[in-house]
């Protein structure tokens, strides 16, 4: 497609966006983030936002837990199809994008994390892909959204098959899968990529990792009030590999390391495990008044992996076969996390439609019961409120803290 | 006997492998192991002295503690899986190969190690593309597969004995590919019921019965009369897991043909044939991973493709868009596959149901509505 029609096409859907949800944010009673990393990373996110619509921009549609690296080496911007589902969930015109979809037949028995962006793509919100960039993380489903965006939009379709087991085979497939995916890129764009500037994403990733990895250290034994938040919006933002984000970790270390010198009311601590709702909404803020709740994902293995410079496609490969939730491999992690971090309740969220979480779930809760540690699996929707009523989860909720108490 | 009856007692032999499989599987000497996708290669099972019979889910009614352990809002079909491991059908099996066809089928493999004592439970990688990375790797995953079910029973798995097990499915397939000409040609000499039951016969695993009586039946029917080209309504089968013979028997009982089933009880699974004259190994990697044309299949274009091919073969009217209630990755390629078949003007109805459906009312006005609305 030539630049020009794309830049025309993603100036409309920008305005739609902002008439979807911009113009409709709802009031949240403390809007104000009480951390500098997040005020950070709320502008990065903006401006990222905004280069995406802008004509010229590289954009590169991305799933959850995509190696971001690949993207970042060709200057593309990765934009993440479903955590943008949790902005969707920031709008009260939420109806009017499940309702195109349901039009289009497409079930509402699929999660809403995912019908969420296949509502946005059809009101034409998102900006035009140059390629569109999926690997079979966290699920199936979002590979699906993936390489049927890619359709709609005509745009390049690059998979990677992630396998589970982590052996010597499974690295190396995985490695070789993604050479191919770079020089389809290198012939989609016209260019060659740089290797320096690629060595320069690798060092950035690895930079915001080790400030990462310290700011887990320091959670472990102290309350630090939204750290945990914090670091989950960063998994969640993935943008591993620029320097923007190499910042954000730095500072979220050095305001984690301030608070550990002030003595803070200590509260029992709460696993939230499966997918996490927007920051100000209800269930959180009824739970913060009286438990202290740590994040699972952003302490998965996986996401403390340092890249090993010299060979950096063959540890990325290794960080995305970890990615996978094997039964086996989380029960030993998720054994330590509440090991390290003195776990003592799970609050397991099971999202509607996510198969994989529910899968999980029974894994998860013999953990907690082999260490005497309190468990509640909620059966909630986190973006469509159609599927979700908080008085029925507060009363389960309600009961599992009285619990903990 | 008639000729006509000489039809109906082969068909009658050939579902007999499948209606009477227990008996026949335990009564058998060799070691036995299950299988859940038809992506499994049997030929390297074959090849060890193992029996590789199908999990279908069909005796699993009470799901309830499967439910427990998976959730319920997952696919009927994986939890009755479960819930036939759980209540010991599968006791007299060495164990079960998952091969990864999708998200819900790996949970399987997870819960099936974690909560069914009696058989070992392996998980073998299956990419969702055709690609020479993919292609060599999973060739890789194959030779892994050789190696463990070597050390499991003490033997050699040879190229000879491949190419013996790869003749022997190459055979079945052919068969009933024969079987399936009479069908594309518009002869009706089966029942929609009695197709997907020979498919659920070959999938038994008791292979060189499967071959003797199908021959016997195919001879059965070309020394009987050429079966008269029928003119009703053609209709196709696709989606997910599906093996309900009153969906099929509303669709004939309202005057139209049920002519193929792109299913894994129709001819997904038999399909193509393995080439005989390469490296068997690669050979057997390279079949499986152009054979799947399934929703697991990333891109769905193959799917499509497919899908049309086998519209223009048998000549198909109608589609019915079959989905297992909370089939993700069908529930997900509907939209997209009901377009490509709206622009080639072949309508589709989309029905929802689960493993072990016992109430066809709703359907049933559905899909009569559907034909009846094409037919006349």
């Amino acid at each position: 497609m030539q630049q020009e029609t794309i830049g025309q096409e993603r100036h409309i859907q920008y305005q739609n966006l902002l008439n979807l949800v911009g113009d409709q944010r709802q009031e949240t009673e403390d809007n104000k983030p009480s951390l500098k990393a997040t005020r950070m990373r709320s502008i990065i996110n903006s401006h990222r936002m905004m280069e995406a619509y802008r004509e010229g921009s590289r954009v590169a549609y991305v799933s959850e837990q995509f190696p971001s690296e690949l993207a970042f080496a060709f200057d593309m911007i990765p934009w993440n199809l479903e955590s943008m589902a949790i902005m969707l969930a920031q709008s009260v015109d939420v109806d009017k994008v499940f309702k195109l979809t349901q039009e289009h037949q497409l079930s509402r028995d699929i999660c809403s994390f995912l019908r969420g962006p296949y509502g946005m793509m059809m009101e034409n919100c998102y900006p035009t892909p140059d390629f569109v960039l999926t690997n079979t993380q966290p699920c199936e489903g979002l590979s699906k959204v993936g390489v049927l965006s890619g359709k709609g939009y005509k745009a390049p379709v690059l998979a990677l098959h992630a396998p589970n087991t982590v052996d010597e085979d499974s690295v190396n497939y995985l490695v070789k899968q993604m050479e191919q995916m770079m020089s389809q890129m290198e012939e989609g764009l016209g260019i060659k990529l740089d290797p320096d500037a690629f060595q320069s994403v690798v060092e950035s990733s690895n930079e915001a990792r080790e400030y990462y990895n310290k700011t887990v250290q320091l959670l472990q034994t102290k309350r630090l009030p939204d750290v945990s938040r914090e670091l989950q919006e960063i998994f969640g933002m993935n943008y591993f590999g620029v320097k923007e984000n190499a910042k954000i970790c730095k500072v979220l270390y050095e305001e984690a390391l301030q608070m550990t010198e002030v003595e803070t009311e200590k509260k029992k601590r709460v696993l939230w495990i499966g997918q996490v709702p927007e920051e100000s909404h209800e269930l959180l803020e009824h739970m913060r008044k009286v438990v202290d709740i740590v994040y699972w994902a952003p302490l998965w293995d996986a996401n403390m992996m340092m890249l090993d410079e010299k060979e950096p496609l063959k540890s990325i490969a290794e960080r995305a076969i970890l990615y996978h939730w094997d039964a086996e491999r989380t029960q030993v992690e998720t054994s330590q996390i509440c090991d390290d971090h003195e776990i003592e309740g799970f609050l397991i969220a099971n999202v509607w439609g996510c198969r994989n979480v529910m899968g999980i779930s029974q894994v998860l809760r013999d953990i907690a019961n082999s260490k005497k540690i309190k468990h509640l699996t909620i059966n909630i929707d986190l973006v469509d409120r159609n599927n979700y009523a908080f008085n029925h989860v507060k009363n389960r909720v309600d009961a599992f803290l009285e619990l903990l108490q | 006997m008639n000729k006509e009856g000489a039809v109906q007692k082969a068909v009658a032999d050939v579902v007999d492998l499948h209606q009477n499989r227990f008996a026949l599987l335990k009564a058998a000497e060799n070691p036995k192991i299950g299988w859940v996708t038809i992506y499994t290669p049997e030929e390297i099972l074959l090849a060890a002295g193992v029996i590789p019979f199908r999990l279908t889910g069909e005796v699993g009614m009470n799901i309830t503690e499967s439910s427990a352990v998976l959730g319920n809002n997952y696919c009927s079909y994986v939890l009755s899986c479960l819930g036939e491991g759980l209540s010991g059908v599968y006791d007299f099996a060495d164990g079960v190969i998952f091969a990864d066809a999708c998200d819900m089928r790996k949970r399987l493999w997870e819960a099936w190690g974690r909560d069914v004592q009696a058989n070992t439970s392996y998980f073998l990688e299956f990419p969702n593309d055709a690609s020479d990375i993919s292609k060599e790797y999973f060739a890789s995953q194959l030779r892994n597969l050789i190696k463990t079910l070597e050390r499991q029973y003490d033997c050699e798995i040879s190229d000879e004995a491949l190419r013996k097990s790869i003749a022997v499915c190459n055979t079945s397939r052919t068969l009933m590919q024969r079987l399936s000409q009479y069908s594309k040609g518009g002869q009706k000499v089966l029942s929609g019921h009695d197709a997907i039951q020979i498919v659920k016969a070959a999938s038994t695993g008791l292979k060189e019965s499967f071959n003797t009586k199908m021959s016997t039946l195919l001879d059965a029917l070309e020394a009987s009369e050429e079966p008269a080209v029928s003119k009703q309504h053609r209709v196709m089968i696709c989606g997910s897991y599906f093996d309900h013979s009153e969906i099929i028997e509303i669709i004939e009982g309202s005057g139209a043909d049920f002519v193929c089933g792109d299913i894994s009880n129709g001819v997904k699974y038999f399909e193509g044939n393995i080439d005989l004259n390469a490296d068997p190994v690669t050979a057997i990697a390279d079949y499986y991973l152009e054979k799947n044309t399934s929703s697991y299949r990333l891109d769905t274009d193959v799917r499509v493709e497919h899908l049309l091919n086998l519209v223009e073969e048998y000549k198909v009217d109608s589609v019915i868009y079959y989905a297992l209630k909370f089939c993700d990755t069908n529930l997900h390629d509907f939209p997209y596959v009901k377009e490509k078949l709206k622009d080639e003007k072949v309508p589709v109805l989309f029905v929802e149901g689960e493993r072990n459906t016992t109430n066809f009312a709703g359907m049933k006005t559905r899909i009569q509505t559907f034909l009846e609305a094409r037919m006349f």
